[in-house]
């Protein structure tokens, strides 16, 4: 009798409770700028704004720390919330629950250019405004800006890159670290695009290592094997260069199967300076970050918005490793 | 020989052994509140409770109740079919692969036959089912007939499944998915709440009566306690067995259906973990993995902890690797609890 009573008490005590907090609101979180008022700068202090990226790594972390230092300027205070994998059916939990925080806006780099289209489109509905930062999504529109390195060129610079490593002759391969992710797509398409302009390259095609760099090292064994003259490699991202990088030490074959990488984390730096990777292909993540707050602070305030920016690409090699701006360009792994 | 509670000054009969409250049955309300089961609904209820007091505006809203809903419709469907699995004393490893396989064949008929039409969709659903209880016969055989450790078989297709399902699709999702399926499946409501919440519910509700008030669910129960006495009844524990594998394999395909209309493209890199997810929820609810005990309702409520924890934690901005700790502190706590209910049955 008495275990009943302590339960049955302990529901009332509990049932209570989430009612004295449910008191608060029962509708849908209300958005922070209804349309045609927009806020002053000033109004802007103290508010949220959400980032999703990818996945965890350097790029990310550069984004981040970029996006923080350019909030703090407004006042604004940033949440971040990382996928474990670089997967929809990851990051989708964490869009809905963010969104349900009400922040200002959402800064996401959605890791998937359809699968996450319906979670932001409810964002959007749901009052919080959004942005695409990196990669992007199939259609655009629900976006209030799209910010992104331009990839397709950044491809067709890796790809020029790579023909002047191996003499513009022998075969190449692409290790893509994910289908259907806006940027692995737009640089693997960019790569081939220039890559098919020098007539004594045979290209092997892409194979996709999602974003595990031990599968980017077994790609890179197992073309060895089927391929013991491969010339060039080029590793689309910071864990398919890594992997890749690792392959070629494992296989004995660093230095003479040059590859470019993509992305400049310190690990790849340690790689290009070992002479395991010739060229790396450096993105401004913490340019990226900054414009998206901007754009977030234009939108926000009634201001003009860029509906698209393109941020450039810097090449790193060994001989410019120890320039200034190169070194800017490092990624951070924190901030 | 039990008597009836009767209120009148009867001389209780001779024939009965003791006194009359002996033989009482408890009234429902208290058997329900005394239960295990109602401590764990009570854990739930006071996550909730925590959380909407540190987040009133932004957690115990109708919104946020509809994402932990929708984020759980799918682990349910899941989990409701390892229910079955863990109640016979066996374990299914394979659902992701299944999930993923299912998800997969569906998707690429369905884009095959190219038009949206709700036949179409109904056709992809057939196929999954199909693909999914396929698989889930092959289990139940393997593990009733050739006598294999489920563990192991479960293990062996789960790999298999997913490599099929990169075979066939090189590796690359399937994204020329009707859209139209999204649209009323995916993301549609029904009286404002999503579909994919009330298919779930309604698989829990159908399968949950199943379990519990029909000889099918009997002999599961039986398998999980006893498996040889209940063949020595004169049950085909071993067509029993492949039953149960293959409703988790039927049930794992709609997963697969559920998921690909979800996120518009199927998702073969996604599921992994799925199978470790799913037993968590189901162990957490109360069932034990030695089998012969568990409800339908205590893996409801298994599933929802982790789906409201992590909620919860990206509400609350806390990072959400502390959510995998809380949820292998609220397992390790559900099974020490089942092991001490064990050893008090047993002395």
């Amino acid at each position: 009798m008495n275990k009943a009573k302590r339960s049955a008490a302990l529901l009332l005590a509990a049932a209570m409770a989430t009612s004295l907090a449910g008191c608060g609101t029962t509708s849908a979180p209300a958005g922070s700028s209804d349309e045609g008022t927009s806020l002053t700068t000033a109004d802007l202090a103290g508010m949220t704004i959400g980032f999703i990226p990818g996945v965890n790594d350097p790029f990310y972390v550069s984004m981040q720390c970029g996006i923080e230092a350019a909030a703090d300027e407004y006042g604004m205070t940033v949440t971040t919330q990382i996928p474990q994998q670089f997967e929809a059916a990851v990051q989708n939990p964490l869009v809905n629950a963010m969104v349900a925080t009400s922040p200002a806006a959402l800064l996401i780099a959605p890791t998937d250019a359809q699968a996450l289209a319906p979670a932001l489109t409810k964002s959007v509905n749901a009052g919080v405004p959004v942005a695409l930062v990196d990669t992007s999504l199939e259609d655009t529109s629900i976006a209030f800006t799209s910010i992104a390195t331009d990839n397709a060129v950044g491809g067709g610079q890796a790809a020029d890159a790579l023909a002047g490593l191996i003499g513009e002759k022998g075969k190449v391969l692409v290790i893509a670290f994910k289908a259907g992710a806006s940027t692995s797509d737009a640089r693997q398409k960019g790569f081939e695009d220039q890559i098919a302009t020098y007539p004594n390259i045979t290209y092997l095609g892409a194979q996709i290592n999602d974003n595990d760099p031990a599968k980017a090292a077994a790609i890179v064994s197992a073309t060895l094997a089927a391929n013991p003259d491969l010339a060039g490699i080029f590793a689309t991202n910071l864990f398919a260069a890594t992997g890749a990088a690792t392959g070629l030490r494992n296989a004995g074959a660093e230095g003479t199967v040059k590859m470019v990488g993509f992305d400049a984390g310190a690990g790849q730096i340690e790689q290009l300076e070992r002479g395991d990777v010739q060229a790396l292909i450096a993105q401004k993540p913490g340019q990226i970050g900054q414009n998206a707050v901007e754009q977030a602070v234009a939108y926000l305030t009634g201001g003009t918005v860029t509906k698209s920016i393109g941020t450039d690409t810097v090449i790193i090699t060994q001989d410019n490793l120890n320039d200034a701006d190169i070194q800017d360009a490092i990624y951070k792994e924190t901030c | 020989m039990s008597t009836s509670s009767t209120s009148t000054n009867e001389t209780p009969s001779t024939a009965v052994v003791g006194h009359d409250d002996l033989y009482r049955q408890p009234k429902l309300l208290m058997s329900v509140i005394k239960s295990d089961t109602f401590r764990l609904f009570l854990a739930l209820v006071a996550l909730i409770a925590i959380f909407s007091v540190l987040r009133p505006a932004a957690f115990p809203t109708v919104y946020n109740s509809l994402n932990i809903l929708s984020d759980a419709a799918i682990l349910l469907v899941l989990a409701v079919g390892a229910t079955f699995v863990i109640i016979t004393a066996g374990i299914d490893l394979s659902v992701g692969g299944v999930l993923v396989f299912s998800g997969v064949v569906s998707a690429m008929v369905m884009a095959g036959i190219g038009d949206g039409t709700p036949l179409t969709l109904f056709i992809g659903l057939i196929v999954a089912l199909l693909a999914g209880t396929a698989w889930g016969m092959l289990n139940g055989f393997l593990v009733a007939k050739a006598r294999i450790p489920a563990l192991i078989v479960t293990l062996a297709t789960m790999g298999a499944a997913l490599g099929t399902s990169l075979l066939i699709t090189n590796g690359i999702d399937v994204r020329n998915v009707p859209f139209s399926l999204v649209e009323t499946v995916g993301s549609g409501t029904w009286a404002g709440v999503p579909v994919l919440v009330w298919i779930a519910m309604t698989v829990a509700v159908i399968f949950g009566i199943v379990l519990s008030q029909t000889r099918f669910g009997r002999h599961t129960y039986a398998i999980g306690s006893n498996a040889e006495a209940l063949r020595r009844t004169g049950v085909n524990t071993s067509a029993h067995l492949i039953k149960v594998y293959a409703l988790a394999g039927m049930l794992a395909g709609l997963a697969g259906y559920l998921s690909t209309a979800r996120f518009a493209t199927t998702t073969m890199g996604g599921h992994s973990t799925d199978n470790l997810t799913t037993i968590t929820a189901v162990v957490i609810g109360g069932a034990s993995l030695f089998g012969g005990r568990g409800l339908m309702i205590g893996t409801v409520i298994g599933v929802f902890i982790p789906v409201v924890l992590q909620n919860g934690f990206v509400v609350l901005n806390i990072s959400p690797y502390w959510q995998q700790i809380a949820v292998g502190a609220v397992l390790l706590g559900a099974v020490y609890l089942d092991q001490m209910r064990r050893r008090s049955r047993d002395r």
